[in-house]
């Protein structure tokens, strides 16, 4: 109350002048370029793409009229679409459990102090930081069947030539980009788990000790819980990441044997710039965002819900 | 139950001696405190008793078997952490089952400890509750739950109290007291708080730079303290340390200090003094020998000193006076109404008797 004069004050009673309405947006002014920006690059692309997948755009026809959802109901009718699809799930479901498990182990082993530790850790996440094409490129060589390390070891161990055409021979196709997804990604999941368990509160495991608990136990009571938000980013980021896989397949198999390997990244490209499709592209496009939209709110809901 | 038995016990972390040779016999149903300043070794000397951390050198027997190769699981230990280390996860109830859970305990036995341990503890309608519902002092009480139901043979307790407000404090400390009357297990506590440990031991261990510097009763330790440093640490008040010179009088031995003020000692002390006038020493005084003069007849060793209340803080019952004597600062806890202002200036009837002399050398005590 007693206040309330000298506020009055400072505020004629008519009008404000030009420069305290410059002072009070020009927050909104420093960011206003940005924004554009951002909508520019970000939205308008959106947008874009949601007309032209409206529309009948090839690399012959230049349609523009509106198509309705021609492109749409096709997407339910393309069976190598729903193959691409299927593809994707079996690479995210084997891969994904596979990077958490053997990151959680990983971590697990090197939660504690030994000497080389840090350099330990530098050079097991060295995979994670080269760009995926390249880890691709590498493990084709890897794989290759005339001078390949993998094919040598494997002769060696099992004590006479194994030939095995890792990229090409159906049965193992899917083992080779799994080995090589899993090599690239694992470190990742490493990474993240060591900082979460590491963090898992120090007296409740030496309690957990006094009281005799089992390894198992002391999991499940204490460490899992414990880490579960930092497992749940990380499958999520992983998640969508498989989702989208792309370059380690291109390099290994280019989606081969036919398309067996095809997933929908690759399908999409496929559809966009070899067969150029523009506008059924932006339909499969549009498909595959609602498909990670959901995905995406279900798995964010149920974090909610766990904690 | 059991007794507890370390010896030459020895604990590096790097270049870091934490524990230095230490020699300790705690007794079966024994309630001892390892007390010490921050950085003594009183908790890596609790945790190696558990088995938390390997000492580099020295046996640990408890119940008479040398625990030294045994996990911390296999030594039938329970103990209490500072931040309590409930498992966030598991309710109240299942956080206290969760060591008999571990050793298979059959349900029906299991549900029966765990209610007498929570009516014990008095927090029998919390046990659904999670500990993140809990307030600091009922946390507490469940971790010493968690620890009584397993009825193990030795009960640690590292800073238990320290994380509680003041209230709290003192009324869990009277809990943990009640608790060892009632199922009389060996306990070792550890704690930086001298209050503590005079309240609740048995047996004070006081440790500085990783070793024993005395131990034994409380007031044992309170009254006949062995070096300057254990009279310094206990009390509080904590005792006036006034530098002075033995010089011998007429009638006997006093105390000269630097700025010329004597006070005379005692004549029961004045044959072991003998030959030792001109040495230099410490003339410890606790604030609750000093009192102030009635003006009648002073009893024998109490002597009357003339000094000004420079600062006065009064507790209630009684009052806080900064004073100075032999030109340093000291503190006497007189009666609440003995001083009213500062500046005034009054006759202290100083009781020499209990006066702890200290070697500023070796900063032992000399007897």
């Amino acid at each position: 109350m007693m206040s309330s004069p000298a506020i009055e004050t400072t505020k004629p009673a008519r009008g404000r002048t030009f420069g305290r309405v410059l002072e009070d947006h020009l927050p909104y002014l420093i960011i206003a370029p940005a924004i554009l920006i951002l909508l520019l690059v970000g939205l308008f692309p959106l947008v874009y793409s949601l007309i032209v997948s409206f529309q009948h755009i090839t690399m012959t026809e230049n349609d523009t009229s509106f198509a309705g959802l021609m492109n749409y109901a096709e997407l339910f009718k393309d069976t190598r679409l729903w193959a691409a699809l299927g593809h994707t799930a079996i690479i995210t479901v084997i891969a994904l459990p596979l990077e958490l498990l053997i990151g959680f182990l990983m971590a697990q082993l090197f939660i504690d102090r030994m000497p080389g530790r840090q350099l330990f850790v530098a050079l097991l996440v060295l995979p994670t930081v080269i760009s995926p094409i390249v880890a691709g490129a590498t493990w084709r060589l890897m794989f290759d069947v005339r001078f390949g390390p993998v094919g040598q070891i494997l002769s060696f161990l099992a004590g006479e030539p194994v030939r095995i055409l890792w990229t090409v021979n159906p049965a193992y196709v899917y083992p080779a980009i799994i080995i090589c997804e899993v090599w690239q990604w694992s470190p990742f999941m490493f990474l993240l788990l060591l900082a979460a368990l590491s963090n898992v509160d120090q007296s409740q495991l030496e309690a957990a000790e006094l009281d005799g608990a089992s390894y198992l136990r002391v999991l499940r009571a204490i460490i899992l819980p414990a880490i579960a938000p930092v497992v749940a980013v990380a499958c999520l980021i992983r998640g969508l990441d498989l989702v989208r896989i792309f370059d380690i397949i291109w390099a290994l198999t280019e989606g081969g044997p036919g398309s067996m390997t095809e997933t929908i990244s690759l399908y999409t490209y496929i559809q966009g710039f070899s067969q150029f499709e523009t506008s059924y592209t932006a339909a499969i496009a549009f498909l595959v965002i609602a498909l990670l939209t959901v995905i995406t709110t279900l798995v964010l809901k149920r974090m909610e819900l766990a904690r | 139950m059991a007794d507890v038995r370390l010896s030459g016990v020895h604990k590096y972390y790097g270049n870091v001696h934490a524990v230095r040779g230490v020699d300790l016999v705690i007794n079966d149903g024994e309630f001892a405190v390892l007390v010490g300043p921050s950085g003594c070794g009183k908790s890596t000397l609790l945790r190696t008793i558990a088995g938390l951390e390997d000492p580099d050198q020295g046996t640990i027997a408890i119940g008479g078997a040398v625990v030294n190769d045994l996990r911390p699981r296999e030594r039938n230990i329970a103990m209490v952490f500072q931040n309590y280390a409930l498992y966030p996860y598991l309710t109240v109830k299942e956080n206290i089952a969760f060591g008999l859970r571990a050793r298979k305990t059959p349900e029906i036995e299991l549900r029966k400890r765990v209610n007498e341990a929570a009516e014990m503890l008095g927090i029998g309608g919390l046990l659904e509750r999670y500990p993140r519902q809990l307030s600091g002092g009922q946390r507490q009480r469940v971790a010493i739950g968690r620890a009584i139901v397993r009825k193990a043979e030795l009960f640690l307790f590292d800073e238990p109290l320290s994380n509680l407000d003041a209230q709290l404090r003192d009324e869990m400390r009277g809990e943990i007291k009640r608790l060892h009357h009632e199922i009389t297990t060996t306990m070792i506590y550890v704690t930086h708080d001298q209050v503590e440990a005079m309240t609740l031991a048995d047996r004070i261990v006081l440790l500085r730079d990783g070793k024993i510097e005395q131990q034994g009763a409380p007031l044992e330790l309170f009254e006949r303290p062995r070096t300057g440093f254990v009279a310094g640490f206990l009390g509080s008040p904590s005792i006036n340390l006034i530098p002075a010179k033995l010089a011998s009088t007429d009638n006997g031995i006093s105390a000269v200090f630097e700025n010329g003020g004597t006070l005379a000692l005692p004549a029961s002390r004045v044959s072991s003094l003998k030959g030792m006038e001109g040495r230099p020493i410490l003339l410890g005084i606790r604030p609750q020998h000093f009192s102030r003069a009635t003006g009648g007849a002073l009893r024998e060793g109490v002597m009357s000193y003339p000094a000004t209340a420079e600062l006065i803080q009064p507790t209630g019952t009684r009052t806080l006076t900064t004073i100075k004597i032999g030109g340093v600062d000291a503190i006497a806890e007189l009666q609440a109404h003995d001083v009213e202002s500062h500046g005034e200036t009054i006759e202290l009837a100083v009781d020499l008797n209990r006066a702890v002399l200290i070697d500023p050398a070796s900063g032992e005590v000399i007897s």
